[in-house]
């Protein structure tokens, strides 16, 4: 039987990849953060034509959207660490250790803890929409799937955490 | 550990080598090694069988318990 291609260094080239381009939009949404609140003109340029975009409850909300953006791109770094943790210890030939069980339920975590942030931005927009009725059709983009990702990772987490287990009972068995 | 392995006496009375049991119970040495100097944590049935068969004994002949020793280190 043919072993399938390794596709580790590629999957690690591509965490890294991604941990680079998600530093790059937080520092963005930090700067737009910033630009905001020293030029308040910049935000309200944007909303300009939309009915109630002048109120401060929306700038506000604007800016909150933009914080929990940025606690989004740091949930997203957290998921991208640790699965780089895991594939590095692909790369190092001992994956089956407790330490990726704990990983993987720290992912579950960061995960679940990234679709509350969704959450809470469309509580946000949401909010905002009541001075701003152009914008109450907004798509938050909430989808079952990541849900549905985080109680796999959790189960995931578990299995590890068992089978690592198991395999520590076997080691010394002759 | 309280469970004393008596493999070396064994293959001592049979006039038996690491090497030849190796070969006979299908065991690499390495293993058979780690049983014999007491480094193992557990032993299968069928390599309990395999080596009885081989030196013809009973399981009490190669196993013992010796509370006087420490226990096991998780």
């Amino acid at each position: 039987m043919t072993r399938p291609p390794n596709a580790l260094p590629l999957a690690r080239l591509l965490i890294r990849g991604l941990i680079v381009l998600n530093a790059l939009y937080a520092c963005a949404i930090g700067v737009l953060l910033v630009a905001t609140l020293i030029y308040p003109k910049l935000l309200f340029d944007a909303l300009v034509g939309l009915d109630g975009a002048d109120a401060w409850q929306v700038r506000a909300a604007l800016r909150a959207v933009v914080i929990v953006g940025i606690a989004g791109a740091y949930v997203v770094y957290r998921v991208l660490r640790e699965l780089l943790a895991i594939v590095d210890t692909v790369r190092d030939g001992d994956p089956f250790v407790a330490g990726n069980a704990r990983r993987l339920q720290a992912i579950a975590w960061w995960v679940l803890a990234g679709e509350g942030l969704r959450l809470l931005v469309g509580a946000i927009v949401l909010g905002a929409s009541r001075f701003v009725p152009a914008i109450d059709n907004i798509d938050v983009g909430f989808s079952f799937a990541p849900w549905l990702a985080v109680l796999l990772l959790f189960v995931l987490a578990r299995v590890f955490d068992e089978g690592t287990r198991m395999r520590a009972d076997l080691e010394g068995t002759v | 550990m309280a469970i004393v392995v008596r493999l070396d006496e064994k293959l001592h009375e049979r006039r038996m080598t690491l090497t030849e049991l190796s070969e006979r119970v299908d065991i690499t040495v390495a293993n058979l090694s780690i049983l014999k100097t007491g480094k193992a944590k557990a032993i299968r049935f069928s390599t309990l069988e395999a080596i009885c068969a081989v030196l013809d004994c009973q399981p009490g002949d190669l196993l013992a318990f010796d509370p006087t020793q420490p226990p096991q280190e998780e």
